[in-house]
């Protein structure tokens, strides 16, 4: 049965380019299009479609109040068109908070450089968005789900006292809530420096990193070439660049920004910046795994778990898209699998367990 | 770089972006008006935001460059981080001036060239946030050739050469200028401020120059042939208005198709000949008299003008295509006027003829711009007369029978009949006891004479006296008729009848000579027969009595068939009376035919450009008829005097 999709846009030429674009694909049929929020908010209740695609800018009702009446009425997976500006990005974090579960760029160029390749993975993302269903609402869970128990294993944990020197955090589709969600759990005393990688266009990191800044107890930053890490400041990779770090002479360590090679499809990739994590702290660090698309991330797992540190994954029920954590788990890397409410306190427990 | 004409995905961009600019056109100007309204700001900035997306698709640069910064402005000034200023007006004005050139390049297939630089630096110091006092450049600035002054005088144009050349001081050459009439009354529009004078003389050229009332048929684009077919239009078939809200919902894409205009014209034409031959059925069954026919004849008539009528409505569109650029005129106008005018627009939902439309637009401009120039007073005038310091302009449309009505009305200073005959006989187009028995409604009518002006002082918005003969000339090529109603202090209406197509018109077929001729029945008032020896010769002009008024007559054999010359002309004979501009003239005929629906048939590169024909048709009979064409056959071949008048 192909995906029901409804189009949410109040460009008709969009409109008319993204049907035709899913007119082509035999495992998609568009159900609907709709010119305004309002009209897809109802839309919605009438054809209740397996994944929508919405514009932020309409008038009557914008993108990201018609999130929020969809997820509260229907919930249905919800893909965003958004401009890569600051101002994009702004809106399309309101967005996903309001529960949209992915965005893409709305220029097919953002996308991928070929129009045939951006339209495949445009297509992509909607069929697995449909197939994956709605995983999670992260941001109406309420907290009291913590106290769900989790099962710790006390995985090989290395004698020496200190156990951890670094948190690095890899994520992708879905990611944005989710890091969201762990990091603000985060006191601001936090002891560790923490290295953030969230696939994400390069126009969007700034002002995801500012936005998490601004929620969160920790102080979090987009990564410049030669910031020094420090306890309680997280760095978030440049996006359309690889963040990886390195040790001085006088014993800091700091990040260095590479630009990608033609090889490296993940712009940052969590597999560049988790090896390089391996190298700098054999078995001092604390990998996380979140939500995405792909298995961007697994070697750099591996390396660090050959290096004796520890990786976590999070669980499928709560992953957007259980992609990558699948990839970490399945490859026998993760020492815990854990759903996201519980992943923030967990990390703090850990920690604090372990260091000091 | 060239682009593909028949891209389709461009050709919808084109459409739905024509739309939006229209909007935006409206919408900023009703921006001045409300500054603070949030809705109006976003719309804005959305308008600029979907071409921007738009063209960002179709990776056109240049464009997506402008808007984006457009965008950025509107952006600040939604969050109420800027405020709406004339200055900014003006800036955000001249980039929707710059959006609409891009697009102008589009339809013709090119890559649009990118914005004037200064422009872009303009907005990009108004897209940071605050800083109110950054004041724009001066838009008048000397190195932009655009915006050259279009009023230059010699002396002018004499010290910029001297500028250019690096010689003189430009400063030092202005003074030695001879301050003529024109020269003195430069500086002051230049200050007046930014109505841009490269937008009205383009105007002017256009009315001048573009006059070819010979040639209805012809398209009115001036496209090159194979860039016409690309031009498409958009029929929106119109949902019935009760429909359920799941129409609503329905996106306008999926329920229209674009269809080249040339293929509606191939539609039409065909029709056209479906006319014809439904014709000859008519007038064939009239002489065998079979009613078995005749119930034949009847379905296939009542078949054929519904067919007519449907084809003819897939070529129409609304008047709005011309009325909604009208709101930016206007206030341009009366801001650089310094005068305040509400436009108030009614029936712009009226559907015309496509080809109409863009006919209409240049007329309706010149006659906009006139109403605020001549018609509406300054708000100082208008206080002490105790009228609102607000003028009002009227703009209106409707359908009456087969016809489309457009006012122009104002509530301005009205015309005063004196004036306009002393002005007409200083000018030396008419004799004063002539212009003394002129009706108040035939004095208004003489604004439409060629070289004449009311105003002393050559204003940059109108008023060069060239105007209104070409606008009436235009409006007679269309088959349309205007006339003009006034009232002393009360304001002015002018009133344009337009045929609702210009492919099949009603018409009095006549016979000259032998030969069916057919006479546009719009143009055609009222049919006498008379005596025609009680005639006179007046000034070498043959005259005849019409309820105590005085007609010139004319023999149309003499100027349709002047081969024959010496046969004796009969002593009765069909006068036909015909409006020929602001003049009621008599035409003899020798005989009535009838009227008929004469489908507008091009002529023959022989016969193109024949003075006085608008074209041919097959009449019901199955022969050819000449359209006559009456207005520049009576300038063609009347005595003088008559042809100044009509």
């Amino acid at each position: 049965m192909p995906v029901r999709i409804l189009i949410v846009d109040d460009s008709g030429f969009f409109r008319r380019r993204l049907s035709e674009i899913f007119a082509a694909d035999p495992a998609i049929e568009v159900v609907g299009t709709a010119g305004n929020g309002q009209e897809g908010v109802d839309q919605v209740a009438r054809l209740r479609p397996d994944v929508v695609t919405m514009d932020i800018e309409m008038p009557v009702m914008d993108g990201i109040t018609a999130v929020r009446r969809i997820m509260a009425a229907h919930p249905t997976p919800i893909l965003m068109f958004s401009s890569l500006t600051t101002e994009g990005a702004q809106s399309t974090f309101d967005a996903l908070e309001a529960g949209a579960a992915d965005y893409l760029p709305k220029r097919l160029e953002d996308i991928a450089a070929d129009r045939n390749e951006a339209i495949r993975q445009l297509t992509t993302r909607v069929r697995l968005l449909a197939s994956r269903g709605l995983r999670h609402t992260a941001s109406r869970q309420p907290a009291q789900v913590i106290a769900r128990e989790v099962a710790r294993t006390p995985t090989a944990r290395s004698a020496a006292a200190g156990r951890y020197r670094i948190l690095a955090i890899g994520a992708s589709t879905g990611g944005p809530v989710a890091l969201q969600q762990v990091l603000t759990a985060l006191p601001k005393d936090f002891p560790l420096p923490i290295l953030l990688v969230q696939h994400m266009p390069a126009s969007f990191t700034g002002p995801f990193a500012q936005r998490l800044n601004q929620m969160c107890a920790i102080s979090v930053k987009e990564a410049a070439d030669g910031d020094v890490l420090a306890a309680g400041h997280a760095l978030l990779a440049p996006g359309g660049k690889q963040m990886v770090i390195e040790q001085r002479v006088s014993g800091q360590v700091a990040v260095r920004i590479r630009e990608s090679e033609p090889g490296q499809n993940y712009r940052p990739s969590v597999d560049t910046t988790f090896t390089s994590v391996a190298r700098i702290f054999p078995g001092k660090t604390l990998a996380l795994v979140l939500t995405g698309m792909g298995a961007d991330g697994r070697e750099g797992a591996r390396a660090l778990k050959q290096g004796g540190s520890s990786v976590w994954a999070q669980d499928e029920k709560s992953c957007v898209v259980y992609g990558m954590p699948a990839a970490v788990a399945e490859a026998g890397l993760a020492d815990q699998v854990l759903p996201l409410t519980s992943i923030g306190p967990e990390i703090a427990h850990e920690v604090s367990a372990w260091t000091s | 770089m060239a682009l593909d004409p028949n891209d389709e995905i461009l050709q919808d961009f084109l459409v739905s972006s024509r739309e939006i600019l229209e909007a935006l056109d409206k919408q900023l100007v009703e921006l001045e008006q409300r500054p603070d309204d949030k809705e109006l700001l976003n719309a804005v900035f959305r308008g600029f935001h979907t071409i921007k997306g738009g063209a960002s698709f179709l990776a056109l640069t240049p464009l997506v460059e402008v808007c984006h910064r457009g965008e950025d402005v509107f952006n600040l000034l939604r969050r109420g981080e800027r405020t709406v200023t004339s200055q900014l007006m003006d800036v955000v004005l001249r980039v929707l001036d710059s959006v609409n050139e891009m697009f102008t390049q589009l339809n013709r297939a090119e890559m649009p060239d990118s914005a004037d630089p200064e422009l872009l630096a303009q907005l990009e110091k108004l897209s940071r946030p605050g800083g109110d006092n950054a004041t724009p450049t001066p838009a008048v600035a000397a190195p932009t050739p655009v915006e050259a002054s279009g009023d230059i005088t010699d002396d002018e144009f004499e010290s910029l050469l001297d500028a250019l050349a690096g010689g003189e001081a430009p400063a030092a050459a202005k003074p030695t200028a001879k301050p003529t009439a024109l020269a003195s009354t430069v500086p002051a529009q230049a200050a007046a401020g930014e109505i841009s004078d490269d937008e009205f003389e383009a105007l002017l050229d256009q009315l001048q120059g573009s006059v070819k009332p010979a040639a209805p048929q012809a398209s009115p684009a001036p496209a090159a042939p194979e860039a016409a077919p690309a031009k498409a239009v958009e029929n929106r078939p119109r949902a019935p208005a009760a429909e359920p809200g799941a129409a609503s919902a329905a996106p306008a894409g999926e329920t229209t198709v674009r269809v080249d205009t040339q293929r509606l014209d191939d539609i039409m034409n065909m029709v056209g000949e479906l006319v014809l031959v439904r014709n000859r059925l008519t007038n064939l069954q009239a002489t065998m008299g079979d009613e078995r026919l005749a119930k034949a004849v009847a379905d296939l008539n009542m078949v054929t003008t519904d067919l007519q009528i449907a084809v003819m409505k897939t070529r129409m569109q609304p008047i709005k295509k011309v009325y909604g650029k009208f709101p930016r005129v206007v206030r341009d106008v009366a801001r650089s006027l310094s005068k305040e005018v509400t436009l108030e627009m009614r029936g712009e939902d009226t559907e015309v003829d496509k080809n109409l439309v863009e006919v209409l637009n240049d007329p309706l401009v010149h006659l906009v711009r006139n109403a605020i120039d001549h018609g509406i007073e300054a708000p100082e005038v208008r206080a002490a007369a105790g009228k609102p310091r607000h003028g009002t302009l009227l703009l209106a449309a409707e359908q009456v029978g087969d016809h489309i009505l457009l006012t122009i009305s104002d509530d301005g200073a009205g015309m005063d009949p004196d004036v306009l005959r002393n002005k007409v006989v200083e000018k030396g187009l008419m004799d004063a006891d002539v212009a003394a028995r002129l009706t108040p409604q035939e004095c208004y009518n003489l604004i439409f004479l060629p070289g004449f002006s009311t105003k002393t002082q050559i204003s940059d918005i109108s008023g060069r006296g060239v105007g209104m003969d070409v606008v009436r000339t235009k409006i007679n090529s269309l088959n349309g008729s205007i006339e003009i109603d006034s009232a002393r202090g009360q304001g002015s209406s002018i009133l344009i009848r337009v045929p609702l197509t210009l492919a099949i018109m009603p018409a009095l077929m006549v016979i000259v000579d032998r030969q069916i001729f057919a006479l546009p029945l719009a143009s055609v008032a009222e049919i006498l027969d008379m005596d025609l020896t009680a005639t006179n010769v007046v000034d070498g002009q043959l005259m005849v009595l019409v309820r105590d008024k005085t007609l010139p007559l004319f023999y149309l054999q003499h100027w349709l068939a002047p081969g024959t010359p010496n046969r004796p002309l009969p002593k009765n004979g069909h006068v036909v009376v015909a409006h020929v501009g602001s003049q009621r003239v008599g035409l003899v005929v020798d005989q009535l035919i009838g009227q008929e629906e004469a489908v507008i048939k091009p002529l023959g590169s022989r016969l193109q450009g024949t003075p006085g024909l608008a074209g041919a048709t097959i009449t019901g009979t199955g022969r050819i008829a000449l359209i006559l064409d009456l207005p520049t056959l009576v300038r063609h071949y009347a005595r003088r005097s008559y042809r100044e008048v009509a």
